[in-house]
């Protein structure tokens, strides 16, 4: 039997040095929207996100100095600090946000965000109709740091070499290498990025304008719009969402742009390169198109029956929050208590499956992933297939990602594990929002599903009325949801290692 | 004395949990750390008194008792409900979403804070218009630190005519018109894609749009700059610590 070690002081340094990198990296997060609080005259926004920002880069830098190490890291290290950057990341990055005072508690701070880094989307700030410019500007530069993953963001852009961060980068529910090393790949997401960026920006822009926007204030919820899209997170300058716009164009390239957040980034390599084939081949793209269509027809002939009567309504309410919902990525069109009182059984059971699917692996979207799903289907038919063959036949089912692949017992077991952690995750969602809060079961799922999941759409049970234990639960959730449970174990086995009296000496007998 | 080579593993297991221990210690210590000076200046705040903003000889609302509507529940009927409402009553934002065929096409009446923008064309203007406590009791966030939830409101229609009396909408630092606006409400207007709206024809501000400032946080300014300075500090720690190193 194989023994885990006790990690050493090595181990932490190691760690240390690589989350005070992270750290550092979400200080200047926190410091590009400095300037704009300053030129607004948003004095104590600008004062809070520069205290983070401080702190932030101070530890980072402090870290640099006494930890510096020229170790390797192995899986586990980077799974341990893939984790920790989530968790402890995430309390670096609620500071400004618990000093303005817009949180009931410092525990509703760090829900946002998490809520932000993870790309789910919920929210439980007060007022924000009223919020400063600059801390709307950092809510959603959150959202786009996490949604592009805080490592690869980091440590592709400081990091002396690419091949150091390569466990980083897997560790990060990222098991996909688009070019044959990491630094090359996150220069890719980070050129793909910046190109939607600029196609966003150049169309919504003109699109807010003729909505009726001033100028100025059209580019701020275009920067805005993008980042929560194209990160799939779903957060919103105004309490109204992209129901604050009624407009039909704005609606459209927002679809766009969280279907293009909804791709991985192997298939957007795959369309840069024009190779349209791989895009139809693959195992996800089909998958998402099954899934889609079917969910699409049973949200249609639930909003059929007495909700909407007219087309436009299906496409700007149902189709736009199906896609919200699948690309994982929040954004809403109506008010969130309307999917109860006004939608019907059907609709909401549609949206709550597209939840639960989510987007593709290797893509900024949550949920339990079109491959995984795919893989699991494969794998039941599979099983069937075998069982209604002779038992001398050979039964080989194949699978396409990248290329064509042999299905293998352990890819299925990998895949439909983590599909019933997610489960279990919505399970404990849900079960503790029935608990703790005046609630349904309609609701409490939905609201699990969407948490768990990483999405962000709303029934209304998350808000800052809700209780602290349900809130330390869905950041539980959002959290082992964003990294795919594997690394949150991880951490937790090495947590656990913490306790044990055997030694390395005695380890190594 | 005889050599125990099980005895000096234990030992060295033992002095090796302690170094490892100091420094988990020290993580957490620096959290608790962290977290108690933030909530401390988050309570230290300055506060203003929040009651002069309050709207007061507000119309009631249509419907005294919260009462939700499920589509899937036929208990509840629209059609008794509608017999409970008061004509001279206002709706809020609250009734409409928690029972979206109650008042579908009727003539209603609303009160609110125009907030965000004012989305001129087509003949008319669209505005959302909250009636939350922000709205109508307290004022925006910022000068007073009461906490009362997420905004909530309605999208108004206001035809060319209307949107003109309006001042510049409730944003960071300014509480918008307070308007009354009597009008159609529909559950799914097809001008706006389905959505729910309040389609005016009338429209009287209540309270003119204002701005409201908020007292500089000296405590946090002064936080920033120290955390600021120690950081700097690190910085320059940090630089000649690579620069020994180099050699």
């Amino acid at each position: 039997m194989s023994t885990v070690l006790r990690p050493s002081v090595d181990d932490l340094r190691l760690i240390g040095f690589y989350l005070g990198k992270v750290l550092g990296g979400l200080g200047l997060v926190m410091l590009v929207p400095v300037p704009v609080a300053i030129a607004l005259q948003e004095w104590n926004a600008a004062a809070a996100l520069t205290l983070g920002a401080a702190v932030s880069l101070g530890i980072g830098w402090l870290s640099d100095a006494h930890l510096e190490t020229r170790r390797t890291l192995s899986w586990a290290h980077g799974m341990v600090i893939v984790a920790l950057a989530w968790i402890v990341g995430s309390a670096f990055a609620a500071i400004p946000m618990h000093v303005t005072g817009r949180f009931t508690t410092a525990l509703g701070a760090y829900f946002e965000a998490v809520s932000a880094l993870t790309t789910t989307g919920m929210s439980v700030i007060h007022d924000l109709d009223h919020l400063e410019t600059s801390m709307g500007l950092y809510r959603h530069l959150l959202q786009l740091a996490g949604g592009l993953g805080i490592i690869i963001v980091i440590l592709a852009l400081f990091s002396a070499g690419g091949s150091r961060v390569g466990a980083l980068y897997v560790s990060e529910a990222r098991d996909e290498r688009i070019l044959p090393n990491v630094l090359r790949t996150s220069r890719f997401i980070a050129r793909v990025t910046l190109a939607f960026a600029a196609a966003s920006l150049l169309t919504l822009t003109p699109a807010l304008v003729h909505a009726g926007f001033a100028p100025l204030r059209a580019l701020e919820h275009a920067i805005a719009l993008f980042a929560s899209s194209f990160a799939t997170g779903g957060f919103s300058l105004m309490q109204a969402s992209v129901a604050y716009y009624h407009s039909a164009p704005v609606e459209l390239i927002v679809m766009l742009i969280m279907f293009a957040g909804m791709l991985s980034f192997a298939l957007h390599h795959a369309l840069w390169s024009g190779d349209v084939r791989e895009f139809l081949a693959h195992l996800e793209t089909r998958t998402l198109a099954v899934t889609g269509t079917a969910l699409l027809v049973l949200l249609s002939l639930g909003l059929t029956q007495g909700t909407y009567g007219e087309v436009a309504a299906l496409v700007r309410k149902g189709l736009f929050t199906l896609l919200s919902a699948v690309s994982s990525t929040g954004h809403q069109v109506n008010i969130g208590e309307i999917y109860l009182t006004d939608w019907g059984v059907l609709a909401p059971a549609a949206i709550v499956g597209a939840m639960a699917i989510g987007g593709m692996a290797s893509s900024t979207a949550g949920g339990i992933k079109a491959l995984r799903v795919g893989i699991a289907f494969k794998g039941v038919v599979h099983d069937i297939r075998r069982f209604l063959l002779p038992e001398s036949a050979v039964v080989v089912t194949s699978y396409h990602v990248g290329r064509r692949r042999i299905l293998r017992p352990e890819t299925t077991r990998a895949a439909t594990t983590v599909l019933l952690l997610f489960v279990l995750s919505f399970l404990l969602g849900t079960m503790t929002a029935l608990i703790t809060e005046e609630v349904d079961l309609t609701e409490a799922l939905f609201e699990g599903v969407s948490i768990g999941s990483n999405i962000g759409i709303s029934i209304g049970v998350v808000g800052p009325a809700m209780s602290i234990p349900l809130q330390a639960v869905y950041v539980v959730q959002m959290i082992l949801g964003r990294l795919e449970f594997v690394a949150v174990l991880v951490l937790l086995g090495y947590l656990f290692s913490f306790r044990r009296r055997r030694s390395p000496v005695k380890a190594r007998r | 004395m005889s050599w125990d080579p099980q005895h000096d593993a234990r030992r060295s297991s033992a002095a090796q949990r302690r170094r490892v221990r100091w420094p988990l210690l020290g993580v957490v210590a620096l959290l608790a750390l962290l977290l108690g000076l933030t909530s401390l200046l988050e309570r230290g705040a300055p506060r203003l008194d929040a009651s002069a903003p309050a709207i007061t000889d507000l119309p009631s609302a249509v419907l005294d008792a919260p009462v939700r509507c499920m589509r899937s529940d036929d208990r509840i009927g629209v059609e008794e409900l509608r017999g409970l409402l008061d004509p001279e009553g206002r709706i809020t934002s609250g009734i409409v979403t928690a029972c979206p065929r109650l008042l579908d096409g009727a003539r209603v009446v609303y009160v609110g804070e125009v907030v965000g923008d004012v989305l001129r064309r087509d003949g008319g203007a669209w505005v959302q218009v909250n009636d939350d406590a922000y709205a109508l009791e307290l004022g925006p966030f910022g000068p007073h630190r009461e906490r009362r939830g997420f905004n909530s409101g309605l999208s108004v229609w206001l035809p060319d005519g209307l949107h003109e009396q309006l001042g510049p909408p409730g944003r960071h630092g300014r509480r918008g018109d307070v308007i009354s606006v009597t009008g159609v409400l529909l559950r799914t207007d097809p001008a706006d894609g389905g959505g729910i709206t309040v389609r005016a024809d009338t429209l009287d501000v209540l309270a003119p749009s204002t701005t409201v400032d908020e007292p500089l946080d000296v405590m946090l300014v002064v936080a920033a700059a120290v955390a600021t300075l120690s950081a700097l500090a690190a910085f320059g720690w940090s630089r000649h610590r690579a620069r020994l190193r180099a050699r």
